[in-house]
């Protein structure tokens, strides 16, 4: 028998919960092999398409490969092979439905495709890949300082290690540009990364649980990692990156969004209506890291962020 | 004679693969050893980061906060990008730590705490390292 997940049509961190609702009761049948049915599916953005992937891990290792059905919309498909996902998703998923052999995307709204983080080594190249595709559309796209480009390298630096120092396992980082016109009418850089490791509750379990006594759990662990900066490595240094990360999404007014479990918790901007913590959520392996870096638009434009 | 630290040749020394970026932990922890190999304790050295393409805060913990940390008496910083800088600055901060850095004009001045760094320029002036000028500032008199 098989247990089908839907892949919601319109896939991101918003109908992430759907998602991970869908897949927490599938796996939790026994074993049982696992459909993700993604032929609806009208879009994804990076986030949806980096967590079906650890999805897709997280089921393999739990029983038979599981099955995926690709999006039926020719559009749709191509895009989501543009993006590098197909290229990834063949080691994971039985994939059924065409899927057309595109060229992995060198496109202006593709920063990264799709691009696995096992190592160290992983992360020097989607550095160099970033700082190469990025610096233009930072600057031109989204009226960053032409030196904030680095500091986008970094933050993606920062979160693709949460994979390699923490998680366990491999995962998957995207990064892209497009027209957020539904939230913000402006254009965005997302940058996604998600794994299907032991997550943020696992990993600072044996030095902070003990601290945070009964209020210890997924949410704690992420206030802990992602407002007290703390790590599971007691060396003093630790901890640096999401801290890093929040300074520079701080100065450009970005969003930082980490699931883990059944937690999440926000860094919010004002430009939206996300709560910073919340908990109960449906279970999902691993973690997921949301990064949105909004287009500056003045005061004087109208705008509600400064340049 | 201070020793001088070409950072970006260490990183080619220290790591497999031609990388010009300072990212992760495990890269930091192979330049920094390679770095703390020629390097007697308690010294006074001159790292260059001329060449070095970003540097991300793990690795601005790893090499140059713990160089400070636990092997360095004065470390000198040349070089920097403004984002080397940023990504330098909040970790020795955070760690009450500080280094001193040669602006392009020569001029140094502390980054990181702001306690610990007149000692460091201190340091310096007397041993004859460096000197004040007419205007105020300091700079190298060697190296």
């Amino acid at each position: 028998m098989t247990r089908l997940i839907e892949v919601p049509t319109q896939f991101d961190d918003r109908s992430f919960d759907q998602f991970a609702a869908a897949y927490a009761q599938a796996a939790d049948g026994g074993g049982e092999r696992l459909l993700f049915d993604a032929h609806a599916a009208e879009w994804a953005s990076p986030y949806g398409l980096v967590g079906l992937l650890a999805a897709g891990e997280a089921a393999t290792r739990k029983g038979e490969r599981p099955l995926l059905t690709a999006p039926a919309n020719p559009d749709v498909v191509s895009y989501w092979a543009r993006a590098g996902f197909f290229r990834e998703a063949a080691d994971l998923f039985e994939v059924h439905g065409k899927v057309p052999k595109a060229k992995v995307a060198t496109e202006s709204e593709v920063l990264l495709p799709v691009t696995p983080v096992r190592a160290a080594e992983d992360v020097h190249g989607v550095v160099s890949t970033i700082q190469q595709r990025a610096s233009a559309i930072l600057s031109s796209e989204l009226g960053l300082d032409p030196k904030a480009t680095m500091g986008f390298a970094m933050a993606l630096s920062e979160s693709c290690q949460n994979i390699v120092e923490h998680a366990g396992t491999g995962g998957w980082v995207a990064v892209q540009a497009y027209n957020w016109r539904r939230k913000l009418a402006r254009r965005v850089v997302v940058i996604a990364v998600a794994d299907a490791g032991v997550g943020f509750r696992h990993s600072l379990e044996s030095t902070q649980a003990k601290r945070f006594g009964e209020r210890w759990g997924d949410a704690a662990a992420l206030e802990a990692a992602l407002i007290q900066g703390v790590s599971r490595f007691r060396d003093p240094g630790r901890g640096q990156g999401l801290a890093g990360i929040r300074r520079y999404l701080a100065r450009w007014e970005g969003k930082v969004a980490i699931r883990s479990g059944t937690a999440r918790i926000a860094i919010v901007p004002r430009w939206d209506d996300e709560v910073p913590l919340k908990e109960g959520l449906p279970a999902f392996p691993g973690s997921q890291v949301l990064l949105i870096i909004p287009e500056q638009v003045s005061e004087k434009a109208g705008g509600s962020s400064k340049q | 004679m201070i020793p001088h630290i070409m950072v970006h040749a260490v990183l080619q020394q220290a790591v497999a693969g031609f990388y010009t970026d300072l990212v992760t932990r495990p890269t930091g922890r192979a330049v920094r050893e390679n770095i703390e190999r020629d390097l007697p304790p308690g010294t006074i050295a001159v790292m260059d980061f001329t060449g070095v393409g970003c540097l991300d805060y793990s690795c601005a913990d790893e090499i140059v906060a713990k160089l400070v940390r636990d092997k360095v008496k004065v470390l000198l910083l040349r070089g920097l990008t403004e984002a080397h800088r940023e990504a330098i600055e909040p970790v020795l901060a955070g760690a009450g730590l500080a280094v001193l850095c040669e602006r392009a004009d020569g001029g140094l001045e502390g980054l990181g705490a702001s306690e610990p760094a007149p000692a460091l320029l201190d340091e310096l002036i007397e041993r004859r390292l460096a000197a004040r000028i007419p205007g105020g500032s300091i700079r190298l008199t060697a190296a």
